[in-house]
């Protein structure tokens, strides 16, 4: 299901990189290199996500976004920037942007939190019954309960967000710097696996007793929930 | 046109020293001009008064004698003289009178007398029997000598002063110049790049003291934050150098590995490598930013107590998994923080992960509390703990204790803790826990308007 990206990227390497990768994955990407045409272009059609580009030319990220919020686009915008202090980053979500990556970064991980932006535009008009399937897992929002085959599984408040992150992104991967972030709302880096920790505890809850792993490791990016393959 | 300041000062004390004579000087001449105009009025008055009391009680006879009396007294200032109706002189020393002869009072003419030129005087004119009227007087050449002679004083005086008000200004500007020239050759050394140079103290504590002392504490600091910054770059450069050549080895390695699941376990090291690499720079930049004090901007209040709790779930699980039982020890009454959470959480999410690298086993121990105006947050261990003397390097960036210390760590951590207490006023206190390291964040508290 390929969906329509703009991206507003001045350096021709790393938009070549992307344009090449995201349409690999069937999207369609229309590539701009300064920031009054990505203006231009975003407000005159319709994207499905825009990925900006903070320091770009004529027109910088931030102002490209304020621009875009001003005129009530509610279109999805991920922030490239190479501005990589936490302080920085706070900056970029707080002006509007939905999520924020610094450069340099890995495909894996542009295209996790691309997934992410897409499927939360998505499912912002389809959600008619609340609960969540992943497979025989089944989580309930409401009363914050797991069922997996029917049986009730018990998870702390914490692993219970994480799981609910993971189910809201079924099938997709989820990167460690996503889970911090959304999960934590921490937007640095942390130098031990605690991450992973927590991981494999919500797995060893998942799994233990069941014939089928449903939690994945990602080799090189992160994680995934899901049937496997 | 433009006057060297030592000139300029002096011309400027001696213009200041001018105008305050002249003050002083216009003063003394104005009273002294109605001073003297009234001494000879009343002498004048009193004079005429005198005579014509001896008429009164005498006769025209009595008064001739006692005019020829006086003049005998040889004042030359004073001139008597009876006159007829007509004002010609009867008696007396008087040979005309130029001015009014026939009102009486107090008049003011010219005298001509005998064997002399006429002269400026003051006289009183006084009605006798018979028509006759009594004339005395005094010349005004007394007291315009007087005052000429102090005019000429005066002038005199206002004269040195002005050469003395330039010669006080010189040195005066000789003085300040020196002192301003001394900074000066300060300031241009260290523009040449010569951080050594101190203004000189003249030790009479005055404020070019002050001054000079204020420029010295501030090379002081310069001196020392470019010191900083030049063991930063050094150590930047130096440490950067051994990921690099790790990360170029692995490269090499894995270009030349035959088969493929070694050459992708290489990649992984790789992109591992590079992850830390990466790490490295956004902490410093991180460091360099909070020293900036750039993110405060974005403070906030916030509940301390939330705070470590939640990083205390964070960590929970992989500090269980090192075998170590951690404590969450939050005091009582904690007041609302007006800081940066995610600053504040990062700086303590590395005081835990320097716990876990250094301090494997025993307890740790999170910890939250006030203390009357400060806060402390942070993580006591029961590792090896810091010795007194290490303490500087262990919070100086890349600072290390020892290579064998530090698996892998690039010796940011405790820079940016303390960067973070910097950036909230406050100070990063390292302490011994006996046995241990006690890793806190004393931060101000300050009450919320």
């Amino acid at each position: 299901m390929g969906r329509k990206i703009l991206l507003v990227e001045d350096d021709r390497e790393t938009a070549d990189y992307l344009v090449r990768g995201l349409t690999e994955e069937g999207h369609s990407v229309e590539h701009v290199g300064d920031g009054r045409e990505g203006l231009f272009l975003a407000t005159g059609q319709s994207f499905d996500l825009i990925i900006l580009d903070r320091m770009v030319p004529a027109l910088d990220g931030l102002s490209v976004l304020k621009a875009l919020r001003a005129a009530s686009l509610e279109t999805p915008v991920l922030v490239l920037s190479a501005l990589a202090s936490v302080s920085d980053r706070i900056e970029g979500l707080e002006s509007g942007s939905d999520d924020y990556l610094t450069k340099p970064f890995s495909f894996a991980e542009l295209l996790a939190r691309v997934n992410a932006l897409l499927r939360r535009s998505e499912s912002r008009a389809a959600s008619a019954d609340h609960r969540l399937m992943v497979g025989d897992l089944e989580i309930d929002p409401l009363a914050r309960t797991v069922k997996r085959a029917g049986r009730p599984i018990e998870l702390k408040p914490r692993e219970y967000r994480l799981l609910e992150y993971f189910a809201r992104n079924k099938g997709r991967v989820v990167t460690r710097t996503m889970l911090l972030e959304q999960v934590w709302d921490y937007h640095f880096d942390p130098g031990t696996n605690v991450i992973d920790v927590h991981v494999s505890r919500l797995r060893r809850k998942l799994e233990d007793g069941f014939d089928n792993p449903i939690l994945h490791t990602v080799r090189g990016a992160g994680y995934r929930l899901g049937n496997p393959g | 046109m433009k006057l060297p300041t030592g000139l300029r000062v002096a011309l400027l004390a001696a213009m200041l020293t001018l105008a305050a004579n002249l003050a002083v000087v216009g003063f003394i001449r104005w009273r002294t001009h109605d001073e003297s105009a009234g001494l000879v009025h009343r002498q004048v008055i009193e004079e005429g008064s005198v005579l014509d009391d001896v008429y009164a009680t005498g006769d025209e006879a009595a008064l001739r004698r006692a005019i020829a009396d006086i003049l005998g007294a040889r004042d030359p200032q004073y001139f008597a003289a009876l006159l007829d109706h007509g004002g010609r002189p009867k008696a007396g020393n008087v040979v005309a009178v130029e001015g009014p002869v026939n009102v009486a009072g107090y008049h003011v003419g010219r005298i001509v007398r005998r064997g002399a030129a006429p002269v400026e005087a003051a006289y009183t004119l006084r009605p006798l029997a018979g028509g006759d009227w009594l004339l005395s007087g005094r010349s005004f050449a007394q007291r315009v000598a007087f005052e000429n002679t102090l005019e000429r004083s005066l002038l005199l005086a206002l004269a040195i002063s002005v050469l003395l008000g330039l010669i006080a200004g010189y040195v005066l500007a000789r003085y300040v110049d020196r002192r301003v020239r001394d900074i000066a050759t300060v300031a241009d050394r260290i523009g040449d790049g010569d951080m050594t140079h101190r203004v000189p103290l003249s030790g009479s504590d005055d404020a070019f003291d002050g001054l000079a002392g204020q420029i010295n504490r501030m090379l002081d600091r310069i001196g020392a934050l470019m010191e900083e910054l030049r063991l930063l770059t050094d150590c930047l450069a130096h440490d950067l150098r051994s990921p690099i050549g790790r990360l170029r080895a692995r490269i090499d390695a894995a270009m030349a590995a035959e088969d493929d699941g070694r050459r992708e376990a290489l990649f992984a090291g790789v992109v591992h490598e590079a992850d830390s690499l990466m790490r490295i720079l956004t902490t410093v930049l991180e460091i360099g930013r909070a020293e900036a004090m750039a993110p405060r901007g974005q403070f906030a209040w916030l509940d301390p107590g939330e705070l470590v709790a939640e990083l205390a779930e964070m960590y929970e699980p992989i500090v269980e998994e090192a075998g170590v039982a951690l404590v969450l020890d939050r005091g009582p009454a904690l007041l609302p923080l007006f800081g940066h959470r995610q600053l504040l959480a990062q700086a303590i999410s590395n005081l835990l992960d320097n716990a876990l690298n250094y301090a494997a086993g025993g307890e740790l121990r999170l910890f939250a509390y006030c203390e009357e105006q400060t806060m402390r947050l942070g993580v006591a261990d029961r590792g090896p703990g810091i010795a007194p003397e290490d303490r500087a390097e262990a919070r100086r960036q890349f600072g290390r204790l020892n290579a064998a210390r530090a698996p892998g760590g690039a010796g940011l951590g405790l820079a940016l803790v303390e960067a973070v207490a910097h950036l909230h006023h406050g100070q990063l206190d390292l302490g011994d826990n006996a046995p241990g390291l006690i890793a806190a964040l004393v931060l101000p508290v300050r009450g919320r308007e």
